[in-house]
């Protein structure tokens, strides 16, 4: 690595150093009590897999050129140079941590390896070593949102596609809208994925809810954060919140994406509207008697996989149950409970990355397997399209004979049609 | 209509979720020459938006979209 490139690099870690991270890099007591709280460790028992491990890398970068004495005497202590070999480790902690923040539960400091991670992964963004599919995937998004005014009617032709499904969940009144789009004085902004199963049911959740809402040109899933990009990541999130400024809506509604709805939530600053994942909205949709579900859709056990990035990282974890409650004839909740609930092993970008990932998130999310097994449940439900993926793997890999689905989905299906009602 | 464009590798990505279609084409179009197509086909109707966004920050082109039913067929050179 030329001294130009390490300059840059430093310059980047540098602007990560703020009072969290420099407690969390100065904080370490290397009690171990992390050790078996990753699920990567406790499916793969190696001492690379140990979260604090992997802090260590970063933390030793840190005290090799941040920390008086490693500027003054590299060679003492537990300094290390930042070179071709870091970034390989770097890499390697990097994109086997799916910043579930699970050790961080149990660490006595609270010291959270995801956010150290950042730093490992904006210093292979700066060396261009990250995986180039990430950075791809982000700039295409960041190009949609560039782009949107060419874009617009084929993605209308695609809502458009979508509408006769909606209408088979739930009928859409003379004079209204199946799917609006662009709505301007909207309540709600949807913000969905790309694919239809994550536009079909919640548009006819919303038009059930008689919700006066409008669904967003973009997709909610932000690569720029997968890819540990601040910069990206603030592109791809501002279009969607230029998108709900001008729309004038009141509430912007996150689709089953764990890290959009973390993203949203987290990093979108003060704004006039309010940042909700649809499955919190679904649950005040029941609460408030806007939908009525059927209370024994489903007869088989259901259970649920909390996604970390809702659930642990966000506190969404109550909506969940109250939902599942209402639709299914048998919840069977896992253990342990939802705090320290086991990652699926498909977060941090690892889904994304697709087959070159695939054998080590099997192997890596094998207590996830157990986890789910254990409560016999025949529904495996979940709020995340990453995790809905990577647990259909699991699924198929450990021969697991649940049904993945979509929490949404579940609503949709469960819906009393109006004629029910009379 | 496809018989005017002839393919050199056809890619079947139907059924395949958010971002896969995306993820999939990135690959499979180092896999054909430059100046050579690849024929696509999604059922995913975000690939409506994508594959336009995803060829003009790849540099590749889009010779022609084609929808068949539930599928989105997409005729692409790959140009760099």
């Amino acid at each position: 690595m030329d001294q130009n490139t390490r300059e840059e690099l430093l310059r980047l870690f540098n602007s990560k150093l703020n009072q969290a991270m420099k407690f969390y890099l100065e904080t370490c007591s290397r009690c171990g009590m992390c050790t078996h709280a990753c699920h990567v460790h406790e499916s793969m028992p190696q001492v690379k897999y140990i979260a604090a491990y992997r802090a260590e890398i970063v933390r030793r970068l840190y005290k090799r050129y941040f920390k008086k004495q490693g500027r003054i005497w590299p060679w003492m202590g537990e300094s290390k140079e930042l070179g071709d070999v870091a970034l390989e480790e770097l890499y390697e902690a990097a994109y086997s941590c799916t910043g579930c923040r699970r050790c961080m539960v149990y660490c006595p400091h609270g010291i959270d390896t995801q956010m150290l991670m950042s730093i490992a992964k904006l210093l292979l963004v700066g060396a261009n070593s990250e995986p180039e599919i990430l950075t791809l995937l982000a700039d295409t998004s960041i190009e949609k949102g560039r782009s949107i005014d060419l874009l617009k009617t084929s993605f209308m032709q695609g809502v458009k596609r979508l509408e006769e499904e909606v209408v088979k969940k739930w009928k859409t009144e003379a004079g209204e809208t199946t799917i609006p789009v662009d709505v301007e004085g909207a309540s709600l902004l949807y913000v969905a994925l790309a694919g239809a199963h994550s536009i079909i049911p919640a548009a006819a959740v919303f038009n059930a809810a008689k919700e006066n809402w409008t669904l967003s040109f973009f997709e909610a899933v932000n690569f720029g954060a997968f890819v540990g990009d601040p910069t990206k990541t603030k592109l791809i999130l501002d279009r969607i919140v230029n998108e709900a400024r001008r729309l004038k809506v009141k509430e912007v509604c996150i689709c089953e994406c764990g890290t959009a709805y973390r993203v949203m939530k987290q990093l979108s600053g003060k704004q006039p509207f309010a940042v909700s994942s649809v499955t919190e909205v679904h649950a005040r949709y029941i609460k408030e008697g806007r939908i009525q579900l059927d209370r024994f859709a489903f007869k088989d056990p259901v259970t649920y996989h909390d996604p970390c990035q809702i659930a642990r990282n966000a506190g969404v974890i109550y909506e969940a149950r109250y939902i599942l409650n209402s639709l299914a004839d048998d919840y069977r909740e896992m253990s342990p409970d939802p705090k320290y609930n086991w990652c699926c092993g498909g977060g941090g970008g690892l889904v994304a990355l697709g087959d070159e990932t695939l054998d080590f998130r099997m192997k890596s999310a094998k207590v996830k397997a157990e986890q789910v097994n254990d409560t016999g449940a025949k529904i495996l439900s979940t709020a995340c399209e990453n995790c809905h993926t990577q647990l259909s793997n699991l699924n198929d890999h450990y021969k697991m004979d649940v049904r993945v689905r979509f929490l949404s989905s579940m609503v949709a299906d469960a819906l009393v049609q109006p004629d029910a009602l009379s | 209509m496809s018989e005017e464009i002839k393919a050199d590798k056809v890619m079947d990505l139907r059924g395949m979720p958010c971002p896969m279609p995306v993820v999939k084409i990135s690959k499979g179009i180092k896999e054909v020459e430059i100046g050579q197509v690849v024929e696509a086909h999604s059922t995913d109707p975000g690939s409506l938006t994508d594959f336009p966004a995803w060829a003009r920050t790849s540099g590749n082109e889009i010779l022609k979209t084609e929808q068949d039913g539930d599928v989105i067929k997409f005729f692409i050179k790959r140009t760099a």
